[in-house]
């Protein structure tokens, strides 16, 4: 199988809260730094990752971050004007077609039809966008919606070619299905956090996708504590009087988090069969390019 | 005050805020806070992962409501003078049901529950775990019961996902829109509609080109097996909308200390009063203690003079007195930052109370912790 980066497409999951953003960044960071040309696309409601690199929000424009590295928010009417216009061209017929209150109200009903228009998006950068007779991009990473949402989200193409099997948006539905299933196209990612409910998630997770033929990416167990202290110090610490009692609860605390990183490690090593990345607890708050430096190092092995 | 000063009264408790930020156990401490108080609570949860089923050591739930075994509260060393139930909410039952008791005749539901796009629509549109939810507090609360149902909401985007995805949903449902688009496919017969062929007129003929026809004709016979509901499906949705925005109903919002979420908090905050709807209470989870409470030396060299008088040696590499005061400093910072939120978060909902839950030293997966949970909303720990 190839590398992670080689491919065109990695997608990152899992549940909300366990990073997904900060990881896609990294990715991203990583991917650009090799000297690919890399877009990050972020699905959901409110975009993040310009931000980390200090940037205003790039909007539903694709906007340069660093040196090949670029991010856009993919938005469903945008992407649905941008869609409908390359399937209908006649700027005028879409209006006509796509923009009245009762067109409004069939693509409301159509199935998963503001998911489907941004897959659709994400997967027309990832394979069919060319700039000087190349494809424009190297990588794209999708930054993709919370566990449940995520995998509706990735199983679009296939809900909807249950439905429909004939014209333009079902023939690019294959192609996106195609290019799902491919392990030396796509690669799907899965992060979780040394906590109970996010490891149930990301085992369910990782199950579903499997079951789906989504191609293996790795898991990252984000937010890990290395152990510092040996159980002879730590009980020294936390019995070292007054003057300790700060230094002993904060040594105490630290180890508690270590052994549920370990804890946590051990479990899905057991029930997950994707390599398992430790990406460190960050003790920053606001998310600079220096803290997402630091993730792309942690996870340099797995790409 | 304590939370349940702040919530006395209601009948309902809509846990609502971002992913990840514990809103499953914070529904779950608190329908057993209200069942130690002698209420007969029920906690309705909204999850594939079935986190609720593995914090109360439930291995099936369903949409059936389970009573949580006194022998568990017993082995936690709790003793409720009321009764906490669980229940999961099954998405496709609820809308079957729902189908059932809203359909003219039993053929009418027949043909809607076995037309495919149905299947499909039901599951797969956006806001339909919302809805549901909604729809199933308003048919459990409408029992009567149970004196407390605490929901723990999907993890939505946004509070107007929330409140308004039943409109949503409703306006597909909608036949007069129906009528306007796919009027050109259908003709109006004595028993009603009739299904054409292929698809006519310039805009179904160019939303055609983007779907396939095919779509479009399944979405024409699921509409007239839909024929006549909409209105009875619209009037209970007014109904559940109703029963949530009154003071019978309390909504909670749940948040961690970090910035991303606390934004989405107030977001949240400001869409239900965009609705007319006060925040009852705010819940703090995982807000890090700061070490520094106990005094005590926190640099390198009173460290090290800590340790000597102590008659610990510092040894190890990096040396045990620099790990103990990066670990102290890392923590430090960390408590430095979230009262920083919290104290944010207070500022800008001047008014609602707040209540900080520490990070705790092991996850909550059981009634023990869901307890200690209850102990700081009560300011007993």
């Amino acid at each position: 199988m190839s590398g992670l980066l080689d491919r065109r497409l990695v997608v990152v999951t899992g549940k909300g809260g366990t990073g997904k953003s900060t990881l896609s960044a990294a990715i991203a960071l990583a991917s650009a730094r090799r000297g690919k040309k890399t877009l990050v696309c972020e699905v959901v409601a409110k975009e993040r990752v310009a931000d980390f690199f200090g940037r205003p929000p790039s909007g539903t424009q694709i906007r340069e971050l660093l040196p090949n590295l670029h991010s856009v928010h993919v938005r469903p009417r945008e992407a649905m004007r941008e869609y409908a216009l390359m399937t209908i061209k006649y700027e005028t017929l879409y209006k006509i077609a796509f923009e009245n209150a009762a067109a409004r109200y069939f693509l409301a009903a159509a199935p998963s039809l503001a998911e489907i228009v941004m897959l659709g998006k994400v997967w027309w950068h990832a394979s069919r966008e060319m700039e000087r007779g190349r494809l424009r991009w190297d990588l794209v990473v999708l930054d993709a919606p919370a566990t449940g949402h995520g995998l509706t989200f990735l199983s679009v193409p296939e809900v909807f070619l249950r439905l429909v099997q004939e014209g333009p948006l079902a023939r690019d539905m294959r192609g996106m299905q195609s290019l799902l299933a491919d392990p030396q196209r796509c690669g799907v990612c899965v992060v979780t956090l040394p906590e109970e409910m996010p490891a149930n998630e990301a085992i369910e997770l990782d199950r579903a996708l499997r079951a789906r033929n989504f191609p293996d990416g790795p898991l990252f167990l984000n937010g890990t504590f290395d152990s510092r202290f040996s159980p002879q110090e730590l009980l020294q610490a936390t019995r070292g009087g007054p003057l300790l009692a700060a230094a002993g609860e904060a040594a105490d605390n630290h180890e508690a988090r270590a052994q549920l990183s370990a804890q946590y490690e051990g479990v899905l090593r057991e029930a997950v069969p994707r390599p398992l990345t430790r990406v460190p607890y960050l003790f920053e708050r606001s998310f600079g390019v220096q803290a997402i430096d630091r993730v792309a190092h942690a996870i340099e092995g797995a790409l | 005050m304590n939370f349940a000063d702040a919530v006395r009264g209601r009948k309902i408790l809509c846990c609502v805020g971002s992913g990840g930020v514990g809103k499953t156990t914070t529904a779950a401490a608190l329908a057993l806070r209200a069942a130690m108080d002698g209420k007969r609570t029920l906690v309705l949860t909204i999850d594939p992962a079935r986190r609720l089923a593995n914090s109360l050591g439930l291995k099936e739930m369903g949409n059936e409501e389970t009573r949580i075994e006194p022998s568990l509260f017993a082995q936690a060393g709790l003793h409720p003078r009321g009764e906490m139930w669980a229940m999961m909410l099954d998405l496709k039952h609820t809308w079957d049901d729902l189908v059932r008791r809203q359909a003219r005749s039993a053929e009418q539901a027949k043909a809607i529950l076995e037309n495919q796009l149905y299947q499909t629509l039901s599951t797969a549109m956006a806001g339909s775990i919302e809805y549901m939810a909604m729809e199933k507090v308003y048919e459990v609360y409408n029992s009567g019961r149970f004196e407390l149902v605490v929901l723990d909401t999907p993890p939505t985007s946004n509070a107007l996902d929330f409140l308004h995805a039943a409109d949503r949903i409703l306006d597909v449902l909608d036949n007069n829109a129906m009528r306007i688009v796919l009027g050109p496919m259908l003709r109006a017969g004595k028993f009603g509609f009739k299904l054409l062929a292929a698809p006519s007129g310039l805009v179904l003929r160019t939303l055609a080109r983007f779907t396939g026809s095919d779509f479009l004709r399944d979405l024409a016979g699921f509409m007239m097996a839909f024929e006549g509901m909409y209105e009875g499906f619209k009037e209970r949705a007014g109904k559940v909308k109703a029963l949530l925005t009154s003071r019978e109903a309390a909504f909670v919002l749940v948040t961690s200390p970090n910035p991303h979420t606390t934004q989405e908090a107030l977001f949240f905050h400001q869409a239900l009063h965009k609705d007319g709807i006060g925040t009852a209470a705010v819940i703090v989870n995982r807000v890090q203690r700061d070490p520094r409470r106990h005094g005590g030396p926190d640099n390198l060299p009173a460290l090290k003079e800590a340790l000597q008088l102590a008659q610990i040696k510092d040894t190890g590499s990096p040396l045990l007195s620099e790990r103990l005061c990066q670990t102290l400093n890392e923590q430090a910072t960390l408590a430095d930052l979230d009262r920083r939120e919290v104290e944010r978060l207070h500022q800008a909902l001047r008014g609602v109370p707040l209540f900080s839950v520490p990070r705790l030293r092991k996850d909550v997966h059981d009634l023990a912790g869901l307890w200690q949970i209850d102990r700081y909303l009560s300011g007993e720990d």
